[in-house]
C-alpha cells in the first residue's frame, strides 16, 4: 500500500470495458424500462379513472337535480287544494263532525298529528365506508391486464 | 512522502482544506434545506398559494339551501335549477341547424338565435332562465359551442300556502328574507365555498363537502289547518268586504303555531310580479293595532291575580268614566247599574273595563301587560316582528288617560302574535308557552329537536279558571256566534276603533274586529284568534263569531278532538283502563 487511493485513482489512464458490466448496464435498462412503462399506464389509467370519477360526479349531481325537480312536481300534484278539488270532483265531500265515531284504542295517541309529526323523523345519511378486498396477487393481476390493453391500444 | 511529485504533494496539502470545504458546504445545504422545508406557516402558505394557482382553479360553489316541511313532512320550499343559456360563436360548426334545435326547444325566435351563433364575440347570451327540462333537451345536443349556466331557485309546491310564514329567497337563491326564509336564513342558506380543482389530470377530483349544505327546517304548521284556515279566512274577508284579515291558530301547552294565515296573501314563487308591497307583510307579527275590548278579558285576569278583584266583586255602571280628561262610554252609551266582572265581558263595557283599570293602579296594571308579553316581540321565529307600543307611566305622551283606555284595548298596539301568546297563557292555567314556528332542524350531524319551553307564569290556575269560566259565559250569553254543539267554547269578540291623528275614524269599514277562543275550554287544544280589518260591519261580535266557529268545526276533526261528552266516555275508560292495568 505504498500508493494512496487517489494516487491509484490518479494512475488509471482509461476505462476498461467488461462483459459483465455491459450485461449490468442493460439489465438496468431493461428494469427501468419495465418500471417505466409500469408507472404511465398506472398514471395513463389513473388519470382515466379519474376522468370516469368527475363524470360520475357530474351525472350524480345531474341525477340530484332531477330528482328534486321531480319531488317537487310530485309536492305540487299533492297539494292540498288539488287533492280537495280532485276529491270534490270524484264526489267526496268534507265530513261533519257529527259524522266521526271515536273509538277508544289501547295506545293510540288521539292528537293523530303529533304522533305523525313524531313519526317523522328523517334520519341523515351517513356514507358508507370504503370496502378493500385488493391482494397483491390481484393488484399484480391487474396491473399486467392494465399494461396488456396499453400496449394493445397503443399497437392500434 | 517519498516519491511524492511537488503536484502531487501540493495536493495532498490542500485536500484537508477541500474536504472540509465541501462538508461546510453540504452542511450549509442541509441547514437551508431543512430551513425551506420548515418556514413559517405563512411562508409556506404563500409558497404553496403560488404553487396551486398554477396547477389549481378556484370554482365558487354555491350552497344547496336546506329545504323547509309542515310538521308531518309535507315540502314547503324546495330548491330547483334553472339555466342561462350562452353560445360561443366562434365553436359553432352549422348555425343554422343549431339556430333550428335551439329555438325548437325553447321557443324563441329562430333568426334571433342565428344572429347570434354568427356573431363576432366570443359569447353571447341565448336566453335564461330556461326550465330544467329545456336544459336538459339542450345539454342532450351536445353540441360543444352551447353553455348552460346552473341559476339556483327556490320553488314553493304549495304555491299561496302560508306564503307569510314560509317567506320568500332573493338573489338568485342565496339570500332569504321575510318569514322562516328570512328569519333562519344563516341555518338554511350553508356555506358558499370557494372549491380549489385541480387541473391535474393525476389528482383525484373533490366532490362537493357535505357540510356546507343548509340545513333542513321543519315548521310547526299542519299543512291540512292551516289550508281550511285560509279558505275559511279568504272566505270571511270576501263576504265582509274587509280590507285585510289575519287568523291563527296555536297549540297552547306547547306553543306551536298549527296555522298562521294572511289575507291577501301572495304567491311566493311569483313575488317579483307583486304590485302592492304591503303583501309582502305579514301582518301576524308586522300589523301593529289596538286591539280593542277583547283586552277586557286580560284586564280582568290581571284584576284577579293582583287582588284587586274577585270573583264577587260589583261595581256600579252609568256608562261613561272620566279619565286625564276624556271620555270613555260604554256601546250605544248604555248604563248596565249594578255589574260584576263577568257582565263586562259578556256586554264588553268599556267603563267596566276602565274601572278595573283604575282599581288596579298603573303599577299593577302595567306590570301585569308586561307579564302578558305586550311591548316585546315573541320570538315565534318570524322574520322582522314587531314589539307593539304599551306606554308606561314615564314614557313621552303617556298620561292618565292612557291606562283607562288601554283596559279596553286602546291606545296600546299590539301584534296578533302577542294577543294569541297572551290569551294562550289562560288556557294553558296561567303557564306562557314561547310561541314557536320551529319544529326541528335537520342538519348533517342530526336532528335538532326544538323542546316546548315555558317562558313564565303570568296568572295563576285558578285566576286562569276563573278567566277561562268568564269566557264560556261570554260565548254562551254574548257571543252566541261562536257556540259549538257539543263543545265547550270559552272566547272574547273584540271591536277596535282605529285611531288617527285627529281622534277615531268614523263611517262604514272604521273598525277593527277580532275574536279569540279556545277549545274545548276545559282541556284547550288549540287557540284560535280570528281578526278583520275594516269590515263592512263595525262591531266585533257580529262578525267574527261566526268566523271562529267555522274554524274550529274544521279544526275539531283535524286534530282528533272529540266533543264534551265522546271525550268524558273516553277519558273514563282510560281510567278504567289504567286501574285494571295497576
Amino acid at each position: 500500500m505504498s500508493q494512496t487511493w487517489f494516487q491509484h485513482t490518479f494512475s488509471r489512464k482509461r476505462f476498461q470495458t467488461r462483459n459483465q458490466a455491459t450485461a449490468m448496464a442493460i439489465l438496468g435498462i431493461a428494469v427501468l424500462l419495465i418500471l417505466g412503462s409500469l408507472y404511465l399506464s398506472q398514471v395513463a389509467s389513473f388519470a382515466i379513472t379519474n376522468r370516469e370519477i368527475e363524470d360520475l360526479i357530474s351525472r350524480r349531481d345531474q341525477l340530484k337535480r332531477q330528482n328534486e325537480q321531480l319531488i317537487g312536481e310530485i309536492a305540487s300534484y299533492r297539494t292540498v287544494p288539488r287533492l280537495f278539488a280532485r276529491a270534490v270532483e270524484i264526489g267526496f265531500r268534507p265530513a261533519t263532525n257529527s259524522e266521526i265515531d271515536y273509538l277508544l284504542i289501547e295506545g293510540y295517541d288521539s292528537k293523530g298529528s303529533k304522533a305523525r309529526a313524531d313519526a317523522f323523523s328523517p334520519e341523515p345519511l351517513e356514507a358508507a365506508a370504503p370496502i378493500y378486498e385488493e391482494t397483491f396477487s390481484g393488484w399484480l393481476e391487474q396491473q399486467f391486464t392494465l399494461l396488456t390493453e396499453q400496449l394493445e391500444s397503443f399497437g392500434k | 512522502m517519498q516519491g511524492l511529485s511537488p503536484q502531487q504533494s501540493t495536493i495532498q496539502a490542500r485536500l484537508p482544506f477541500v474536504a472540509i470545504f465541501l462538508i461546510l458546504l453540504a452542511a450549509y445545504l442541509v441547514i437551508n434545506l431543512a430551513n425551506f422545508q420548515f418556514f413559517p406557516r405563512s411562508v409556506r402558505q404563500e409558497l404553496e398559494k403560488i404553487g396551486s394557482s398554477v396547477t389549481n382553479t378556484t370554482l365558487r360553489v354555491p350552497a344547496e339551501r336546506g329545504l323547509i316541511f309542515d310538521r308531518d313532512g309535507e315540502p314547503l320550499a324546495f330548491n330547483i335549477v334553472q339555466y342561462r343559456l350562452g353560445v360561443s360563436p366562434d365553436l359553432v360548426a352549422d348555425p343554422e341547424t343549431l339556430s333550428d334545435q335551439v329555438s325548437n326547444i325553447l321557443g324563441i325566435d329562430e333568426f334571433e338565435v342565428y344572429r347570434k351563433t354568427i356573431s363576432d364575440n366570443v359569447w353571447e347570451f341565448v336566453a335564461g332562465p330556461i326550465s330544467a327540462e329545456q336544459g336538459q333537451a339542450i345539454a342532450a345536443l351536445d353540441e360543444i359551442s352551447l353553455g348552460l349556466e346552473e341559476i339556483p331557485k327556490r320553488f314553493y309546491p304549495q304555491e299561496t300556502l302560508a306564503a307569510h310564514v314560509i317567506g320568500i329567497v332573493l338573489d338568485e337563491g342565496l339570500v332569504g328574507s321575510l318569514g322562516v326564509e328570512g328569519a333562519y336564513n344563516e341555518t338554511l342558506s350553508g356555506r358558499v365555498l370557494d372549491l380549489s380543482i385541480s387541473n391535474v389530470p393525476f389528482d383525484l377530483p373533490k366532490d362537493r363537502p357535505a357540510e356546507q349544505r343548509g340545513k333542513d327546517i321543519v315548521l310547526t304548521l299542519d299543512r291540512d289547518v292551516q289550508f281550511w284556515v285560509e279558505s275559511e279566512l279568504k272566505a270571511a274577508v270576501e263576504e265582509y268586504r274587509a280590507y285585510r284579515g289575519t287568523v291563527i291558530v296555536m297549540d297552547p301547552g306547547t306553543g306551536d303555531v298549527l296555522a298562521l294565515a294572511n289575507y291577501p296573501t301572495m304567491d311566493p314563487n311569483r313575488f317579483l310580479e307583486i304590485e302592492d308591497p304591503a303583501l309582502l307583510e305579514n301582518p301576524a307579527v308586522q300589523g301593529v293595532y289596538e286591539p280593542g275590548s277583547i283586552m277586557q278579558a286580560l284586564t280582568v285576569a290581571s284584576a284577579l291575580e293582583t287582588g284587586t278583584i274577585t270573583p264577587y266583586w260589583t261595581y256600579n255602571d252609568d256608562g261613561h268614566l272620566e279619565i286625564g280628561g276624556k271620555d270613555i262610554w260604554n256601546r250605544f252609551f248604555q248604563a248596565h247599574g249594578t255589574a260584576d266582572a263577568a257582565t263586562i265581558l259578556i256586554r264588553s263595557l268599556n267603563s267596566g273595563a276602565a274601572t278595573v283599570g283604575l282599581e288596579m293602579g298603573t303599577e299593577k296594571f302595567y306590570s301585569m301587560m308586561r307579564a302578558f308579553g305586550f311591548g316585546q316581540a315573541t320570538g315565534v321565529g318570524l322574520f322582522a316582528e314587531e314589539r307593539g307600543d304599551l306606554k308606561i307611566p314615564g314614557d313621552t305622551n303617556w298620561n292618565e288617560s292612557y291606562l283607562g283606555y288601554n283596559s279596553f284595548g286602546q291606545d296600546v298596539k299590539v301584534t296578533p302574535m302577542q294577543l294569541i301568546t297572551a290569551f294562550s297563557a289562560i288556557a294553558n292555567d296561567g303557564i306562557m308557552r314561547q310561541p314557536r314556528i320551529v319544529r326541528q332542524v335537520i342538519g348533517e350531524e342530526g336532528i335538532e329537536e326544538a323542546r316546548p319551553t315555558t317562558v313564565r307564569r303570568v296568572v295563576s290556575t285558578e285566576t286562569a279558571a276563573i278567566v277561562r269560566d268568564l269566557m264560556i259565559r261570554v260565548v254562551r250569553e254574548g257571543a252566541l256566534g261562536a257556540f259549538m254543539r257539543g263543545y265547550t267554547i270559552a272566547g272574547k269578540p273584540g271591536t277596535a276603533w282605529i285611531s288617527t291623528a285627529v281622534g277615531e275614524e268614523v263611517g262604514s269599514h272604521s273598525s277593527i274586529v277580532s275574536f279569540i277562543g279556545f277549545l274545548p275550554a276545559h282541556d284547550p287544544q288549540a287557540v284560535v284568534l280570528v281578526k278583520l280589518d275594516r269590515p263592512n260591519e263595525y262591531y266585533g261580535y257580529k262578525v267574527t263569531p261566526h268566523i271562529f266557529k267555522r274554524i274550529a268545526e274544521r279544526l275539531v276533526i283535524l286534530l282528533e278532538i272529540p266533543d264534551d261528552e265522546v271525550r268524558s266516555r273516553l277519558n273514563a275508560a282510560k281510567t278504567n283502563a289504567s286501574a285494571d292495568g295497576s
